[in-house]
């Protein structure tokens, strides 16, 4: 198990500006991860929560604030290898096999792949694909390749995890399979995770806290305490108090009022 | 339905094959019975006795073509991916170069064919020259094969800190490579063209250009069919070869679900007044450069100041005005209406792949021989067929512009991804609709492109057919000048037709910012 790293989003704003138009995507965002958490940020499409994401990994420059990871700064951190992140699009090289796509990180921070063979063929197993190592991303169904990306992720024993909707594309049922296994995943590594999504029993299953953003301009309106014991199995799905705190989220997500 | 895939085979093969034997059959039948313009079109079996007639001489010609298109296609694609690399790499750099790249590539070959048979010998002047044909292709195949990489791939890489070296290193250079395959093959022919074009244009013994130049006035169609037919066959191998190569590799470079990226904008970003004057100035710097290097006397290589000189201060002047201007009058017409044909001509069977690929299917084969059949092999065969007039000017620029469109386009509609393309089906669209929908859209850069690389063609393309055939305009003003020796209108034809290709592209580029800007704002 590695040290797991904080994430601090201190007072973001951006602006993007196209053909004469300016959309306010984030506004004083602020929110803090502490080391090995698991934080959900929830909100309608359009509210900048992808653009917080990107922000706090160092692809999107801010108008104003900071975001440190661990004591550093996005861009010496994703280079130092602490980070790992999974899109909502699998986003695999078509070229490459499925065991190549899971290197690829390792590849770009110019670490030697060889010795870590065994890992990724581990890791390929985690994720229920044992077997298909040298598949071509054209021959596998869009959950696998998910998948396929939720091991790239972890490829390099990240300390912080970004997952920006990894499962949004998939059905319910390997949705439900998948936020199992990304609980157990998260529980064996210790890292700290910040899950961008927009599905909320995905949020309140997997987080100890779940940011609700707002859109116009994108802002963070509260911040909801999960209660829950871990290991939460799926029997939780069906618990009232699990529905009593999504029913509150979806309240607030829909502008404001507490529904509770 | 024949139920066995080897019998479904046998089957497609034949429905591929059968429209080329039945044209092969009339082609004999049109021959023995001399339809066309009384025995101009001779029969495969005249053309083939021919040919056992000629075979002693035939080896050397091929020969001596092979090596110097051989070698300027390797030399100028190898110089076309790295220019390529480093304009996307360093895009001020592409910017600076943007007016040699132009010049570079409306250069029409047979303009400066005299001038480099005059400067250079040996068997640099066809090799210089096949280099010349294949660059422009390749470095522009290369760079929007770097610019059209899917940018959450970019994206993943950049996440773990990697920079522009690592996002080509991992993404760019591998999803370019259908790209650069598809700028090979387009190069191909241009690299036979561009050889054989040198082998008129200088002295020699040996090469297919020279044995046409020699056979032309012995009025022997089937020896001109016979050599016509070898320098096609050299190209389309060449093509072949690339074809295939790219067909397998394609299938796993596309990506699997749609990129929302737009091709990056940079091109449209205006000059700035350093990077212009910089980017207008290097071709006439470098033309200055490569007289002084190669020590031509002032007699033959005439600078930029000497053609200014020539057309508007010195006694000459007046009259070379009068001549330059007539010629232009009867070349631009034609050059246009030319152009226009091909284009739709290209863009009518691209489409027409999508919709009923059974009727391409049995349509390529047989454009593809006329396509990479060098111009040069092809203009004295229709010649033969249509005459001397307007008629055999048009078809040669038709025929000039529209293999690089159809090229362009198919490629642009065959890299929609698949997830695009279903969606529309899965709401029961027509083919047709679907093509609106999806394909037409997404593949309109690359059909822009298209407009681009092809106008200065049409230009070559009424340019030879001047030469060879009609007598008339830029290209018989240029054959003229270089039977009387008169080296500043040598200079001053190929830089004139040199300047309007590059008007030409202008305004294709124009054109195209125009139809993207406007899609954009859709």
């Amino acid at each position: 198990m590695t040290t797991p790293a904080g994430i601090a989003l201190d007072h973001l704003s951006k602006t993007f500006r196209s053909r004469g138009k300016a959309v306010e995507a984030l506004r004083d965002v602020s929110l803090d991860c502490p080391p090995g958490s698991f934080t959900a940020l929830i909100g309608p499409s359009g509210c900048g929560k992808s653009t917080v994401l990107r922000t706090a990994l160092g692809l999107e420059p801010l108008d104003s604030g900071a975001v440190r990871i661990g004591d550093r700064t996005p861009d010496k951190a994703t280079r130092a290898g602490l980070t790992g992140v999974a899109f909502q699009d699998a986003a695999l090289l078509p070229w490459r096999t499925v065991a190549q796509n899971v290197a690829l990180p390792l590849e770009v921070l110019g670490r030697p792949v060889a010795p870590e063979a065994g890992r990724i063929r581990e890791l390929i197993a985690l994720v229920g694909l044992k077997g298909r190592e040298a598949a071509l991303p054209g021959e596998l169904s869009g959950g696998m390749r998910q998948r396929v990306a939720i091991a790239r992720a972890l490829v390099t024993e990240p300390r912080v995890l970004f997952l920006d909707e990894p499962f949004g594309a998939l059905d319910q049922i390997l949705r439900r399979q998948m936020n199992i296994e990304l609980q157990r995943i998260w529980a064996e590594t210790g890292v700290t995770a910040l899950l961008v999504t927009h599905g909320i029993d995905e949020a309140v299953f997997l987080a100890d806290r779940v940011a609700v953003m707002q859109a116009a301009p994108g802002r963070i309106v509260e911040v909801v305490d999960v209660p829950f014991a871990r290991p939460r199995t799926p029997a939780l799905f069906a618990d009232d108090a699990f529905h009593h705190l999504c029913d509150h989220i979806a309240g607030v997500l829909h502008g404001g009022a507490d529904a509770g | 339905m024949p139920a066995d895939p080897a019998r479904r085979r046998l089957t497609t093969a034949m429905r591929t094959l059968w429209p080329v034997l039945a044209l092969l059959a009339l082609w004999e039948l049109a021959g023995q019975l001399d339809w066309v313009a009384g025995g101009a079109l001779p029969s495969l079996s005249e053309i083939a006795h021919r040919y056992w007639l000629d075979r002693g001489d035939y080896p050397r010609h091929i020969q001596a073509t092979l090596i110097a298109s051989g070698a300027g296609f390797v030399i100028g694609n190898a110089i076309a991916v790295a220019a390529g690399l480093l304009f996307v790499l360093a895009p001020v750099t592409g910017r600076i170069a943007r007016g040699l790249n132009i010049a570079i590539f409306a250069l029409p070959p047979i303009a400066i064919a005299p001038i480099l048979a005059l400067t250079l010998d040996g068997m640099t002047p066809r090799i210089v020259l096949a280099a010349l044909g294949v660059y422009f292709v390749t470095m522009q195949a290369t760079v929007t094969g770097l610019q059209h990489f899917d940018s959450r791939a970019g994206d993943l890489v950049r996440a773990y800190g990697g920079g522009k070296a690592a996002v080509m290193r991992f993404v760019q250079i591998r999803s370019a490579v259908p790209a650069i395959l598809s700028g090979f093959r387009v190069a191909a022919p241009n690299a036979v063209l561009g050889a054989i074009l040198a082998e008129f244009g200088g002295g020699g013994r040996w090469g297919l250009g020279t044995y046409l130049l020699g056979s032309l006035g012995r009025a022997d169609p089937a020896r001109l069919w016979g050599i016509g037919l070898t320098a096609t066959a050299i190209a389309g191998l060449g093509y072949a070869v690339f074809a295939l190569i790219s067909a397998r590799m394609l299938g796993r470079s596309r990506s699997v679900t749609l990129n929302p990226a737009a091709p990056p904008a940079e091109s449209r970003q205006p000059l700035s007044v350093p990077v212009m004057t910089a980017s207008v100035a290097l071709p006439f710097a470098l033309w200055w450069l490569v007289l002084w290097v190669l020590n031509v006397p002032r007699m033959i290589g005439k600078t930029p100041w000497d053609v200014v000189d020539y057309l508007f201060f010195s006694a000459q002047s007046a009259q070379a005005q009068t001549r330059l201007l007539e010629a232009l009058t009867q070349t631009l017409p034609i050059t246009l209406a030319g152009m226009g044909a091909g284009l739709a001509f290209a863009f009518a069977l691209a489409v027409s792949s999508r919709l009923t690929p059974g009727f391409t299917r049995a349509f390529l084969p047989v454009a593809l021989v006329t396509q990479t059949m060098p111009l040069v092999a092809l203009t004295p065969l229709l010649v033969l067929i249509l005459g001397r007039g307007t008629a055999v000017t048009l078809w040669i620029t038709i025929s000039v512009t529209f293999f690089p469109a159809y090229v362009m386009i198919a490629q642009g509609l065959a890299q929609v991804p698949r997830a695009a393309l279903e969606l529309p089906r899965a709401y029961g669209a027509t083919a047709w609709r679907e093509l609106r929908l999806v394909a037409i859209p997404a593949s309109a850069p690359w059909a822009m492109a298209a407009v681009r690389l092809t106008a200065p063609r049409a230009l070559l393309g009424v340019m030879i057919a001047e030469w060879l055939a009609t007598g008339r305009g830029l290209g018989n003003l240029l054959n003229q000048s270089r039977g009387y020796m008169d080296f500043s209108m040598i200079w001053t034809v190929a830089l004139t037709s040199v300047l309007i290709s590059v008007a030409f592209y202008q305004i294709a580029l124009v054109i195209e910012r125009r139809v993207l800007a406007r899609m954009a704002a859709l």
